[in-house]
């Protein structure tokens, strides 16, 4: 197993490399930050050439990785222009923990931004994964026993419309319901935007009652989703024979299913599960912006649009190495649930 | 251990993880507690309790990107400044200017070369610093220094800057450079004694603690706490030397998407919204809330390509004076819930730089198929569209960024065209692509668009403006030129004589040509004005806008509830 997994990690190496490769690529190829940095007036040629040399804009595509990845400590800028390189880099580069400062909000290193966002997005992300996950188990194994009862069938029709819905929909119509015209109602409501009231404070109630609307609209999708899956799952594992063989052993109905069906059952689940995980780093970004929740997908999306480099590349890298990582995990999982499956 | 167990401790583990991750969220503020019930009869009250603070929660729809100005080309961080920082002249409601840290307003030397600032000698930092004029020339050179990264040095390497005294700051330009007033000091004054040690240690401003969280400062109102994505809390400045603000607090709230703001405004959450969507604001009047507008000499029009690759329709004077006449602007200014006017030149909002004399075009699409056949522009073939005289259809582009205003114009414009004969194709980009430099071979740069839409300014509430200098003109060797339109000597000349034009009546004139030229040419079409428009709960009170300075006179702002 041990070697297994020091494979995996080895092998993933080389992937991440080719990863930043070709993420750098795109990012630098889409857009120029400079663009922006002109402030009321459109960048100045002036400012744009002295810019570009600070910020190392002004070297080819392939330094500019380089310098990314490995740091440019060891050459000398020309930084005032006069094409004689004068000053001496600064920058460490990824392989020694310098992802660099960022281009948006100069002055502030990309890993502290992100750093900032990412408990964010996990105490937005984990609590709305454990209910997708909770409430689907339980109306996917209902719905898969009591077929065509129904309460199965008017989960299943629940489960098209919440599918059918897009997300910014959910969102702006349970804000309106919950905390517009609840409030005009004078019911108890729910707040609109935010994580927490400013004039209130940062306190976990805080948080907690501004997660729900967020949390709401982020689970009907994927709840209408994931219990399709796992009833469709059930159905097909319990008319196995060896769940009759279960029965026939005079195993309860309790013990058959969560012990054999289940387990059984779960395995593509933990696929789609495996797959969910990183993109928990990556937080959800049309219910991020709409309820205005500070966290990972707004940052990315701020950023992209003034090709901050720095911090999205550090964004994506985070992500890709949470795929890496929850793949490996993920096929550890299923020689878990399926005995046949051997890593060694 | 079995499975339901495990799944049971995976759940439990990733909750508790969850709430030790809200847990360990660092309290701001202690939560406002509850009043305790109470099982006895309360005393007689000895003294009156303590009065509830009062904060003001604006939502803003983009986070800044710093709150020091040289570092930050965002409208959305500049027009902080006026809350918590100063500036040595700031505009009222009516968008005149008056002085503020200074005895007067600047004087201007004959020659238009030397432009002098007398300050005030009341003036101090937040921590009781005097502000003097060391603070200027310190900021001037922390600009034009190459060791500070800063978005622009425009236009502090203009001129050279000396402190005579510590209340006079003189300013010496090698030519005259009439645009001052918009472009000089607008928020950007830095400490010098805060700032200055941390120049000599690091060499450099750009990473200075001060640029995210400049806790001396001379506004009102000082900063308190940026929480990353949330919010930007300033508190009342105790040291101001303007007065007392009534308001102990302003919170800038960040609320990425309109609809959202709009909700977050009819719920209440915040008490100010800015630049809804225009369609929100029935919803807003019934709710009871505030609807201000104010002139910020932004105008949504129309921009002629007319470069070599352009149509040839496009280029003839009769086929913009047809178009001119053809679209009803009053008419779709009332969907626009007469909260805007139609614009008649892209100088409207500063009148005095406008010929008086000026007509807006008429809506007439008769008059305006009369030109075009007077021309010799007629529908040869039948297909409601006219041709020219060699045979080439009427047919020009037009092209803006995505906004849904837009979209929504283009359609009722593409109709409106169609009724006289002229086919308007239509098409919309990302605001990116669409400025794109003519080395990105953006649409506008690259000329494959005869006509664009946008919302722009002059460098309000001066007119000046870059837009159609032959200088500007987008090329491989000069891929970052904003004219994407024309060159025209003539407008060219004049645009280059009002900037060094000293007299203020001999350069209104200049404006007034420049006006009237572009009008009678069809250069620039104006389709709407495009004020602020603040949305603003009823609870507040003593609040003015101003298109430059908005929150001018935060000092007088106050909650009635």
């Amino acid at each position: 197993m041990s070697r297994y997994i020091a494979r995996r990690l080895l092998q993933a190496i080389p992937l991440l490399i080719i990863i930043s490769i070709l993420i750098f690529v795109l990012l630098r190829s889409s857009g120029d930050p400079l663009a922006t940095m002109g402030g009321r007036r459109v960048t100045r040629p002036d400012d744009r050439a002295r810019l570009a040399r600070v910020l190392g804009l002004d070297q080819p595509i392939y330094m500019q990785y380089i310098y990314w990845l490995i740091g440019n400590d060891w050459v000398m800028i020309d930084v005032d222009g006069d094409g004689v390189p004068e000053t001496q880099g600064s920058r460490r580069g990824v392989l020694r923990g310098d992802f660099g400062n960022s281009l948006v909000t100069r002055g502030k290193s990309a890993v502290e931004i992100i750093t900032e966002r990412l408990p964010n997005t996990l105490m937005l992300m984990i609590p709305t994964e454990i209910i997708i996950l909770t409430i689907s188990l339980s109306i996917g194994i209902y719905s898969a026993l009591r077929q065509y009862s129904i309460l199965d069938q008017v989960v299943t029709a629940g489960s098209f419309i919440g599918y059918s819905m897009p997300i910014f929909f959910i969102a702006l119509a349970s804000m309106y319901l919950f905390a517009v015209n609840f409030r005009k109602w004078g019911l108890p409501y729910l707040p609109t935007v935010g994580m927490f009231d400013p004039k209130v404070g940062k306190t976990t109630s805080q948080i907690i009652w501004h997660m729900v609307l967020p949390i709401l609209s982020m689970s009907v999708i994927s709840i209408s989703g994931y219990s399709r899956y796992i009833r469709s799952q059930m159905l097909e594992v319990i008319s196995q024979d060896y769940i009759r063989t279960a029965y026939a052993k005079g195993l309860s109905e309790r013990m058959v299913l969560i012990g054999h069906a289940l387990k059984n059952a779960s395995i593509p689940i933990v696929t789609l599960i495996g797959i969910d995980i990183p993109f928990l780093l990556g937080g959800a970004v049309v219910t991020e912006t709409i309820f205005g929740w500070p966290g990972m997908g707004r940052l990315f999306i701020d950023h992209l649009s003034r090709y901050d480099v720095p911090v999205v590349m550090g964004i994506l890298m985070l992500i890709s190495i949470a795929v890496v990582i929850s793949q490996l995990l993920t096929d550890l999982v299923y020689g878990w649930l399926d005995p046949r499956i051997r890593y060694d | 251990m079995s499975f339901k167990r495990t799944i049971w401790i995976g759940l439990l583990l990733l909750t508790m993880i969850s709430l030790v991750l809200a847990g360990c969220a660092r309290a701001t503020e202690e939560p406002v507690a509850p009043p305790p019930e109470d099982t006895e009869p309360a005393p007689p009250p000895t003294e009156a309790p303590p009065a509830e603070p009062k904060i003001i929660t604006i939502a803003w729809t983009q986070e800044p990107d710093t709150l020091n100005q040289a570092y930050s080309a965002m409208w959305y961080s500049w027009a902080t400044t006026a809350v918590w920082h100063c500036w040595p002249w700031q505009y009222d409601e009516n968008n005149e200017p008056y002085p503020h840290m200074l005895t007067e307003m600047p004087t201007v030397s004959a020659d238009g070369l030397v432009i002098t600032m007398n300050l005030r000698d009341d003036i101090t930092w937040s921590d009781g610093t005097p502000i003097t004029a060391d603070d200027f020339v310190f900021t001037h050179e922390m600009i034009i220094n190459p060791a500070n990264a800063v978005d622009s040095t425009y236009p502090y390497d203009y001129f050279e800057i000396s402190a005579p005294d510590a209340q006079t700051v003189v300013m010496t330009f090698e030519e005259p450079f009439t645009p001052w007033m918009s472009n000089l000091w607008q928020g950007v004054l830095k400490p010098k004694h805060v700032l200055q040690p941390v120049f000599d240690s690091e060499g450099t401003l750009d990473e200075a603690e001060w640029n995210l969280a400049p806790t001396v400062s001379c506004g009102p109102f000082v900063f308190d706490e940026w929480e990353s994505g949330s919010f930007i809390r300033f508190v009342k400045n105790e040291n101001y030397w303007g007065g007392e603000p009534k308001l102990d607090a302003v919170v800038f709230q960040f609320v990425p998407d309109d609809a959202a703001q709009t909700a977050a405004a009819l719920a209440g959450d915040v008490d100010i919204a800015f630049w809804p969507p225009y369609e929100d604001i029935p919803a807003f009047r019934d709710a009871g809330l505030n609807i201000v507008t104010q002139a910020s000499g932004y105008n949504e029009g129309w921009y002629f390509n007319m470069r070599e690759m352009a149509s040839p329709g496009v280029k003839d004077l009769v086929v913009r004076k047809a178009i001119a006449m053809s679209l009803d602007r009053a008419s779709n200014t009332a969907i626009r819930l007469g909260v805007v006017k139609p614009v008649k030149t892209f100088f409207d909002a500063i009148p005095a730089f406008v010929d008086p004399t000026l007509e807006p075009w008429p809506y007439d699409p008769e008059a305006a198929k009369q030109l075009l056949e007077d021309a010799g522009y007629v529908d040869s073939d039948g297909d409601g569209i006219r041709e020219d005289l060699d045979g080439n259809p009427l047919t020009l582009t037009q092209g803006n960024t995505t906004k849904e205003e837009r979209l929504n114009y283009q359609a009722v414009a593409q109709q409106q065209l169609l009724e006289v004969g002229i086919d308007l194709q239509i098409l919309s980009y990302d605001a990116d692509i669409l400025f794109g430099s003519f080395s990105d071979a953006g649409p506008a740069a690259i000329g494959d668009l005869d006509i664009m839409q946008w919302s722009d300014a002059p460098a309000f509430p001066d007119p000046d403006t870059d837009y159609w200098l032959c200088s500007e003109m987008p090329s491989e060797e000069y891929p970052w030129g904003y004219n994407y339109f024309f060159c025209d000597e003539t407008l060219d000349a004049l645009f280059k004589k009002q900037l060094v034009t000293v007299d203020a009546d001999e350069r209104a004139a200049v404006f007034h040509e420049i006006s009237r030229y572009m009008h009678e040419n069809v250069y620039w079409l104006g389709i709407w004005e495009d004020p602020d428009v603040w949305i603003v709960n009823p609870r507040l009170s003593g609040y003015l806008f101003s298109g430059v300075t908005p929150f001018f006179n935060i000092m007088d702002w106050d909650v009635v509830e």
